[in-house]
């Protein structure tokens, strides 16, 4: 979409608005699902490959990957994942309201199964064993994407339903780059974000920042018994989001790499309660400090080697009325990994990592409480034939109460039909049809919380296990230079096992958590996406739609929640529109996303309605002298000015609108 | 044609107006005498309910807040109920309001809000009120409040401070007995004048009260919410003006909830370890065999008939249901699913 916009255009204006648009992000795949980097592709980039990092996507063949568009995430770049995930993927986010806890459920799961990793590293709270995506600011990557299905042997612990991958890429093009952005919203939203990229033969460092706060202070009905009434939102204030994220990239020689990268966040929220509960001044500061120091080496013989060390630290101090919880963990981790080719047609990954969790937290008792977990893993990529791609993946952990399920995982797609193409087109934009599956095993390691909270917490809780399959077309047309039709479609089916539940087992009658559960989870995805140029005229357009029916299958007779019922907030439809345009120096955008309803109780009694809402973007550069541009952007969300629940009492925000101007030098 | 498209528009109209859900003509409470059933919901999503069961038809109104009142939500977290006359006051604890409605047919009458943290209501005559209120956050209580009601008009007229965490309190003879469950009295308010006459010391955490018929005072006391110590769990029995302990039965362990006292006021009932136990108000020892088998959120005694209701609350997620049993207990009459959370019942 705006990405390919980007490469194509040549005129001044574009060169501005792309530029404007992109500052200086490296334009990558486009908000679809990623194409597989075949091994024959990559031999015709040698030089470059020579420091660049194998990616574990190369090794997750067969699987489905969502990628967000780097044009796509400039527009999002005051944001944070909850904003971009939702609107432009589609997914599925339980959300307690604008700025407020939301996590992310794929293919059914609970936010505790999908992985978030950062630069290669587990970044979910060892605690609460998940990420609240409202805390994970946009400016802080250069990447997203979103791999689904069951992914523990490249992703580690929690990848049941996918992960979550969010990288910092270096940008080699050498110069000075730069932009700074003013944000201005409806319910007192202010924001404001900065980037700067200074590029050498040798060194490429970026910085970005963002700050962010709202008021939130929006209207909302009620029913009550004398009918409708209004009120103003309380207590819901984003007192301050700050996100601080330089990055360093230093050539060492021809062969060898030095990577740190660090990102600060903080927010201070006021905690939205339920329209029904009176009373509450709840507040939570919630900051995280993550560091990572890379290294990696190419060996003579094409191989490569590569060690990480991490330091991260995330506090959590929670406050209602007196009442406090707070909460700090700091966790190390290390990794280090070969990458061997094996011939021309395969390559071997080999690596270990380990994790040590410090953690103060109120519900622990007084002692610090530390945790170590390790892992071993392989992975294994072979290309029989150019239209045959294979991987063979396993990954064992090793955690406090004993060995994690072995998570092997196979993967194949294959060409079943690939056309002779003009040489002009991509390898990834020639068409042809794909079959592609995969089956993995998967884990989900105890958290902190589920091992150690007083009372309840069990030590003896085991990993949850999961497994799951899925089969997929891809079918890829170019009537003419010109055009691209992608249509995709995936049936996945996957079981998690010993899925753990809190219930009232343990001393006192006290909520423990237990291994209890299995459930199914199983659906279609389908999607199909059309993007095109016109002389100076670009556009895309991508539907997709999802189909996920997740149940209970076992349980026992203390667990209540029944069986055969589809999961609380797990919706049986979605279905996301999205369509990008842009000519000369405009930019039109819009997104329509809709639900089908969600149960919010396990008897499948209470739900939410279904609802459809729309989002827009229009936006217009113009560029200036001395190598600077301007960008105006005028945004909306819930264009439709629907009123709705995000989750049970929590009345979503109505129609609002957001202006943002960047002034960017290139 | 004309004629077509007219019983096309009286159609269309007869639809629209089915589907209106301003109909007034929506579900009624069933007709007397019949039980409303408190459920708690799930906290947070102001999903809290009573459901109105009529005895004789065995019929269910869930919702019958939301059902009668345009689709109004109770609030979140239904506690208590209580009944005078033709109205009903229901606690719903973390909306911070009593919401009055009218008996049997549920209209809403009136809200009174700013009652904080309310758990407990109890009538002294048909025109006051009390309302047991706590203060201050989980750990770190304050001492609470009884609110006063003036119940001709729905107003505070009052508050009188208590110890901490107020629960379930009783009339009695012009004195209102308000057991201090985050501590080990019970504090006796002179309804006349709206002050605290004297203190009871019990031997911990006093959770309810109830009166005799001779007049005296039962306390069962048991483990405070959110402490992790266990005191001595004990039922109390106490004279009217003394502020000593005529009798204390402690039990082996912690535990024991909601005393309850059968509508002649001559044998008591509560739940403990997972089961029901009775004994007469007349006994000196705690029963040693168990009355019902179950563990009851629950449990009400039918004045009118002294059949019993027992509610069973299966965690947060999920609907619960409620047990009829006759007077003597035994097998159930009828079962019947409501909301989240049951845990009270009021009779109209």
């Amino acid at each position: 979409m705006l990405g390919a916009f980007s490469r194509a255009h040549r005129g001044p204006l574009g060169c501005a608005l792309a530029i404007g648009l992109l500052v200086s992000l490296p334009s990558h795949g486009q908000a679809r699902a990623a194409r597989p980097d075949t091994l024959v592709g990559r031999r015709h980039r040698l030089p470059e490959a020579q420091v660049r990092a194998v990616r574990p996507e190369r090794f997750a063949v067969g699987s489905q990957r969502l990628e967000v568009d780097s044009a796509a995430l400039a527009q999002y770049r005051g944001g944070t994942a909850a904003d971009m995930l939702g609107a432009r993927l589609g997914l599925y986010i339980k959300n307690y309201g604008p700025g407020q806890l939301a996590t992310l459920s794929l293919r059914g799961t609970s936010a505790q199964h999908t992985a978030v990793l950062w630069n290669g590293l587990n970044i979910a709270l060892p605690t609460l064993g998940q990420n609240d995506l409202a805390l994970l600011p946009i400016s802080g990557n250069t990447q997203l994407s979103v791999q689904l299905g069951p992914a523990a042997a490249l992703y580690g612990s929690g990848a049941v339903g996918g992960a979550l991958v969010l990288r910092t890429e270096p940008d080699w093009r050498p110069g000075l780059r730069g932009s700074v952005q003013g944000d201005l919203g409806s319910f007192g939203l202010r924001g404001g974000s900065l980037e700067a990229r200074a590029t050498t033969a040798a060194v490429a460092v970026r910085v970005a920042a963002s700050y962010r706060q709202a008021q939130n202070d929006y209207p909302y009905l009620v029913r009550e018994p004398s009918g409708l009434v209004r009120y103003t939102m309380r207590n819901a204030a984003l007192r301050h989001q700050w996100s601080i994220s330089p990055d360093l990239a230093w050539r060492v020689g021809t062969a060898g790499e030095l990577t740190a990268s660090v990102w600060l966040t903080d927010a201070d929220r006021e905690i939205q309660q339920g329209t029904g509960v009176a009373g509450s001044n709840a507040r939570e500061i919630d900051q995280s400090r993550r560091l990572v120091l890379g290294y990696r080496q190419v060996t003579p013989r094409g191989g490569q080697w590569q060690v990480r060390g991490a330091w991260f630290e995330d506090i959590i101090n929670y406050s209602d009325q007196g009442a406090i919880s707070n909460s700090r963990v700091r966790t190390t981790q290390s990794q280090a990994e070969y990458t061997a080719p094996l011939g021309q047609r395969a390559s071997l990954r080999l690596g270990v990592e380990g994790q040590h969790f410090a953690a103060v937290v109120d519900g622990y008792g007084p002692d610090a409480i530390t945790e170590n977990r390790a892992a071993a893993f392989g992975l294994l990529r072979y290309d029989p034939r150019p239209g045959l791609r294979l991987s063979a993946n396993v990954r064992q952990a090793a955690l406090p109460a004993g060995l994690a399920p072995l998570t092997p995982t196979l993967g194949a797609e294959w060409d079943l039909y690939r056309p002779q193409a003009p040489d002009s087109l991509a390898a990834a934009d020639r068409p042809g049809l794909t079959l592609r599956a995969s089956v993995a095993r998967t884990y989900r390691a105890p958290t902190l919380n589920e091992r150690y909270w007083r009372p309840g917490g069990n030590p003896d809780l085991l990993a949850e296990s999961g497994h799951g399959y899925e089969a997929g077309l891809r079918h890829r047309l170019a009537p003419g230079a010109r055009l691209v039709l992608e249509s995709e479609l995936t049936a996945f089916y996957q079981l998690v096992d010993n899925w753990v539940q809190w219930l009232p087992l343990g001393a006192g009658g006290s909520y423990s958590p237990r291994n209890l559960r299995q459930v199914r989870s199983q659906g279609l995805e389908g999607s199909t996406a059309l993007r095109g140029h016109l002389g100076r005229y670009r556009a895309a357009a991508r539907l997709a739609y999802s189909y996920t029916q997740t149940q209970k299958t076992q349980g026992v007779a203390v667990d209540t929640d029944p069986v055969g019922v589809q999961l609380a907030f797990v919706p049986l439809h979605r279905a996301n529109f999205t369509t990008d345009h842009g000519w000369r120096g405009w930019l039109g955008s819009a997104t329509y996303t809709f639900m089908s309803y969600v149960y919010t109780d396990a008897s499948a009694s209470s739900f939410l309605p279904a609802v459809g809402l729309l989002s827009a973007t229009l936006g217009r550069t113009v560029a200036l002298p001395g190598r600077t541009s301007l960008t105006l952007l005028l945004q909306s969300t819930n264009l439709l000015n629907r009123r709705y629940d995000s989750y049970p009492a929590r009345p979503a925000p109505p129609r609002a609108y957001t202006v943002s101007l960047r002034f960017a030098y290139h | 044609m004309t004629k077509y498209l007219a019983t096309l528009l009286v159609g269309a109209a007869a639809l629209a107006s089915c589907n209106n859900p301003d109909n007034e003509f929506g579900p009624l409470v069933p007709s007397a005498p019949g039980v409303y059933i408190l459920s708690e919901g799930q906290f947070g999503q102001g999903s809290g309910t009573v459901s109105a069961y009529g005895v004789a038809s065995k019929t269910t109104l869930i919702d019958a807040f939301g059902s009668v009142n345009k689709s109004a939500s109770l609030g979140d977290v239904v506690q208590d109920m209580g009944v005078v006359n033709n109205r009903g006051y229901i606690c719903v604890n973390a909306s911070n309001k009593v919401e009055v409605v009218s008996v049997p047919d549920f209209g809403s009458v009136a809200t009174i809000r700013n009652i904080r943290q309310p758990r407990y209501f109890a009538a002294a005559s048909a025109t006051r009120g009390y309302v047991t209120s706590w203060r201050g956050p989980y750990t770190n209580y304050a001492p609470g409040k009884v609110m006063v009601l003036d119940l001709t008009n729905n107003t505070v007229i009052d508050s009188i401070t208590v110890g901490r965490c107020p629960e379930q309190l009783t009339v009695l003879n012009g004195n209102i007995y308000v057991p201090n469950s985050y501590d080990n009295t019970v504090s006796v308010i002179d309804a006349s004048t709206n002050k605290v006459t004297s203190t009871v010391t019990v031997t911990a955490g006093p959770q309810n009260v109830v009166a005799d018929q001779a007049n005296n005072l039962w306390v069962l006391c048991s483990q405070p919410y959110g402490t992790t110590s266990t005191p001595p769990a004990a039922l109390v029995r106490f004279a009217p003006g003394s502020t000593t302990a005529q009798l204390t039965l402690p039990f082996a362990s912690s535990g024991p909830r909601q005393l309850r006292i059968s509508p002649d006021k001559k044998q008591l009932y509560y739940s403990y370890n997972g089961a029901e136990y009775k004994m007469a108000t007349t006994d000196t020892a705690l029963p040693t065999t168990v009355f019902m088998r179950r563990n009851f959120n629950g449990f009400a005694i039918d004045p009118r008939d002294n059949s019993i209701y027992g509610a069973v609350s299966t965690g947060f997620t999920t609907n619960g249901y409620f047990l009829h049993y006759p007077a003597a207990g035994g097998k159930a009459l009828d079962s019947v699913t409501v909301r989240v959370g049951p845990n009270g019942f009021a009779f109209y």
